[in-house]
This record gives structure tokens, sequence and C-alpha cells, in this order.
């Protein structure tokens, strides 16, 4: 399955090739706005000019680099009845699935890697302050992501349709990950909210430790491993109780 | 192989309303509509069968093979596939029956077919040598050479056919479930098919259940047909027990006779008699009576029976 989602990822190159331009329009126009922002400023709530744009650069790269699609795929599958066939499968729904996204992020960050160079022209980059403290977050923040995915994806088992729902999802996880602003710079009440979700660890908490804007990363590492155990708890409650309900479209 | 008792699912669906504010109603009135797809479906197949499991569009058929393969857990009664029961025991069940529906494809649209054999290879923990001696089993069978490297989006549908069957060999299930497999194929793809479950049950002594609305299918490959109507077991036995009736001579015949005794007319206005003994001695006597316009002899055949037994 990891096969298939890699080679799906290749297959689609025009795809990706339309998402870098976007990646590297997007960092270009970050930049621009947020140097007019600063100014003649020096810091703002603790980050340099620098150390910002380093940040978003970052960010939006790992957004586009840990983007998922197998909610799409889930979708697709459920509305078409293909979905039987996965469920008649000996391994597990949610273990093939899994597999499929990570095939498919390891096939995009292929097709990636090239304009890796172009990005970090266009933006900024610095060297990281703490290298693998960033790798570690990240990695434990992208098996987050995969794990929302899916379980955004479980909902077409109730109503068969999620686009809107998906929608939502990717609007509300890339603003709370920090890929336009850094969480920093969320006043009270929503940087309150930004901190107890968990979006931040797919954006804003592993590029602010590269940055050096968060030091302490043994915390969140720890508050990621027991999102990820708790997320693995709710998601197989969650496909015990789809599983039971299973209705296929037609046939 | 397939013990079947009792086998009944009911799907009960959220009532919809009538009405601009129909959906409304429907989100918060929570009443439910059930629909009975199988009824107390009982059957019992051994191992190297083909079986016709036959009926009407929405009969419950492929809601049956849900419940086989163990997607669907049946409201009530039980049934056990190889000792196992499907739903129970999902994942083993998975392994020793294999797929394929006319209707669907299992193979990834935008990648080469041989991607989606290998997902298959993976997927059943096939080891690498018996993959391989499989899948050169199946090029040579379903002639898949010319094919295997073209994503599937481009096949034509007799090509992805194969591909389907291919997919669902590939592992070797002693049990085969095949919904629909000749669905709008051309005679040879049709032909390509039917032998290539022929050659699966002889070789491998794989149990075939077939559903197909193409009675042609069955009569070529099945020796006893399940028909179910309803959710209902309507007839379990062999064809030729079915089909077991007298050849029929049918005339047309002029002047009309009003009414020639014994003697029942066809929708066209034919005269059908049922041949028993002596036919040139029948044609003989008819003839004598009456001036024989036109004359055919009709081999009793399954449609007709089959439609038969729909309209009691």
């Amino acid at each position: 399955m990891m096969r298939i989602g890699f080679r799906l990822a290749l297959a689609y190159r025009s795809n990706i090739v339309m998402t870098c331009v976007t990646l590297v329009a997007q960092v270009f126009l970050l930049r621009m706005i947020w140097t007019s922002v600063y100014g003649a400023r020096p810091a703002a709530a603790g980050l340099t000019l620098d150390a910002l744009l380093a940040y978003l650069t970052l960010a939006n790269l790992q957004s586009f680099a840990t983007h998922t699609v197998v909610s799409r795929t889930i979708h697709e599958r459920i509305r078409s009845g293909t979905v039987f066939f996965d469920l008649a499968r000996p391994p597990g729904y949610l273990r093939q699935m899994a597999a499929f996204q990570v095939g498919n992020t390891f096939g995009g960050l292929l097709l990636l890697a090239p304009v890796v160079p172009v990005v970090l022209l266009v933006g900024s980059i610095t060297a990281p302050v703490n290298g693998p403290g960033y790798v570690v977050t990240l990695v434990l923040g992208y098996v987050i992501a995969v794990q929302l995915a899916l379980l955004i994806s479980l909902i077409g088992f109730w109503t068969m349709e999620i686009g809107a729902i998906s929608l939502l999802y990717r609007l509300v996880s890339q603003f709370f990950a920090g890929t336009m602003v850094p969480l920093a710079f969320f006043p009270g009440f929503l940087g309150v909210l930004a901190g107890a979700l968990p979006f931040q660890y797919l954006g804003y908490v592993p590029a602010a430790i590269y940055v050096g804007h968060i030091t302490d990363v043994a915390g969140p590492i720890m508050v990621e491993l027991a999102w990820i155990a708790g997320l693995w708890g709710l998601l197989a409650l969650t496909w015990s109780r789809a599983h039971r309900r299973v209705v296929i479209q037609g046939g | 192989m397939i013990r079947a008792e009792g086998l009944t699912k009911v799907f009960r669906r959220p009532r919809t309303f009538p009405g601009p504010l129909g959906a409304l109603r429907t989100l918060v009135t929570r009443q439910y509509v059930e629909k009975t797809a199988v009824d107390g479906v009982s059957f019992t197949i051994d191992e190297g069968e083909v079986i016709g499991y036959l009926g009407l569009n929405g009969a419950g058929k492929s809601t049956t093979i849900k419940m086989l393969t163990g997607i669907l857990t049946p409201t009530s009664g039980t049934v056990r596939v190889g000792g196992l029961v499907p739903w129970r025991d999902r994942s083993a069940n998975a392994r020793n029956v294999g797929v394929v529906f006319g209707q669907r494809s299992q193979l990834w649209w935008d990648l080469p077919l041989i991607e989606s054999l290998r997902l298959v290879g993976s997927l059943y923990d096939v080891p690498a040598a018996r993959f391989e001696t499989s899948l050169k089993k199946l090029r040579d069978l379903l002639g898949l050479d010319d094919f295997l490297d073209t994503p599937v989006r481009q096949l034509s549908l007799g090509q992805r056919m194969r591909g389907d069957l291919a997919a669902a060999v590939l592992y070797e299930p002693p049990l085969l479930y095949l919904d629909e497999p000749t669905v709008g194929l051309d005679v040879l793809a049709k032909d390509a098919v039917r032998e290539f479950i022929v050659e699966v049950n002889r070789t491998g002594r794989t149990t075939v259940i077939l559903t197909t609305h193409d009675l042609a299918d069955v009569e070529a490959l099945c020796k006893r047909i399940i028909l179910i109507d309803r959710g209902k077991v309507l007839f379990d036995g062999a064809i030729d027990a079915l089909v077991d009736q007298p050849r029929r001579l049918v005339v047309l015949l002029e002047p009309e006779p009003e009414e020639v005794r014994g003697v029942r007319r066809d929708a066209e206005g034919r005269y059908v008699f049922d041949i028993r003994g002596d036919l040139p001695g029948m044609i003989a006597a008819i003839s004598a009576e009456h001036t024989i316009r036109d004359l055919s002899i009709e081999e009793p055949d399954l449609e007709s029976v089959i439609k038969g037994i729909y309209s009691r």
C-alpha cells in the first residue's frame, strides 16, 4: 500500500508542479508582507525578522510536504464503493490507509526535493538552532497529522460526504498550525486555543524549535506522544463504530 | 466449503420525507425504514462446485456475497466458510476468498496493472517466488503481457476484467466470488472469462460462486444454481433437473383455426406442441388437418424456465 501511495504521488506529477509554484509564490508573498510589517523594528514577540522569515519558510515547506491526501482517497473510495475491496483485504483498513499516506508523502517529498533550494532562496533560512529537536518534533507531528486525517475521513462512513468537512479541517489546521502567522503572535484567547489544539505540532512547534524560539524540546515531545496515544485510542474506537455500520453504496 | 443457515440481513436507513423541509425532518425525527435484503437464506456448497447464484436486480445477491466475505454482519443466521465465521475471522477468511465485481474494479485506476497485482501480492503476504510463478501462469492464461504496464484507466473493459480476475486469484484462494464478471463484455471477451473460470476450477479445484444476468455464463459453467428472489431462496438444485422438459414444436398455421385441442398458443399466435416420441409423425398429423406455414423446434432453455419461475 505504501508503494501504491508512492507511485500515485509520482503519477500526478503535474499536480505537484502546480503545488510547487503555489508554495514558492506563497513563501515569496509572506516574505514581502512580513518584511514590510516589521519595518525597522528589530524583533517582535521575541522573534527577529531573520528568525521569523526562516520560520515562515520552514513552516510552509513543512505544511506542503506533510499535506495529507488520504482523506480524499478514502472519500472517493467510499463513494465509488471500491472501499469494498479495502475492507476485504486481510490487513486492517486503517493500517492500509496509513501506509498509503506514508508512501504518498515519500513520493511527494521526492518531487518536492528539487524545489527546496528555490523555496529557501525565495524565502530565507538560517542555520538550525536545534536540528535533532526539529526533526523529532516534526516526525511526531507528521504522525499526528496522519492520525487526524484518518479520523476526519472516517466521518465519511456516516455522512457519505466529507467535502465541506475536509475544507474546514484544512483551513482550521493550517491556521492553527501557524503557517501564515506564528502562534507567538496570536492574542490572548486565540493563543490559548492554539496552544490547546494539536495543529501546532504540524507547523509552529518544529519550526519554532528550529529557529530557537522554543528552547524546551522535551516538553513538546511528551505532549506530542500523549496526543499520538490519545488519537490512537480515539481512532480505534471510531473505526470499530464505523465498521459496525458499514454500508456500501449500491450493489 | 460453505454452509449458510437462515442468513438474514436487514438494512436500516433513516426515513426520508418529501418536500422542501423534508431533509430537516429526516434529521430530527430519527425514524427508520427497514429493508430486508436477504431473508432466511440457507444453502450448502461443496468444495470444487461452480454455483450460479442468480436473481433479479436487488434480489440480495451482492448482500449475500458481502456477508460471505465478512464485510457485512448478518442480522441473524449463521454461515461458515471453510470452517470460519467470515465476520468474526475476517482476516483469515479474506485469505481464502477472491472477489471480482464486474461493475467495480479493485485495480488502481491511474497506475499500471502490474502495480495493483503487486499490491495484492503484498497485502496477502504472497512470497516473492510464489508471486512470480503465479503471475507467470496468469500472464499466459489471461494474456496479460500486452497491457501489464499500461495504466488501468487506458485498458478496454475486457482487459480490465482480465486484470481483475488475475488480482482475485493471484494468492490462489480456494473460493472465488464472481459478481457479474462478464457484464458489458463482447462475445470473445466473455469466452475468455468463461474459459478462465473453467481452468481455475479444473486445475485448482477452486470453488466458484457466480452471480450473473447472462444465463449463457451459467449454462456454460454451472451444474447447479441457487435462485433467489426478494431475499429468499426460490430454487436450489441441478440445472438439468430444472430444464428437464420436452422439446417443443412451434408451428404457424393457415388459416388459423380457433382452437386446436390440448395445444397452447404463444404471444405471437403460434401453436406450441410438446414433442413426445415420433416427431415426423406429429408433423404429418398436423399437416393432415391444417396448412403449416412455418415451423420450428425449440429446445427448452434456462432463460425461459427461469422467466417461468419468476412469473409464478
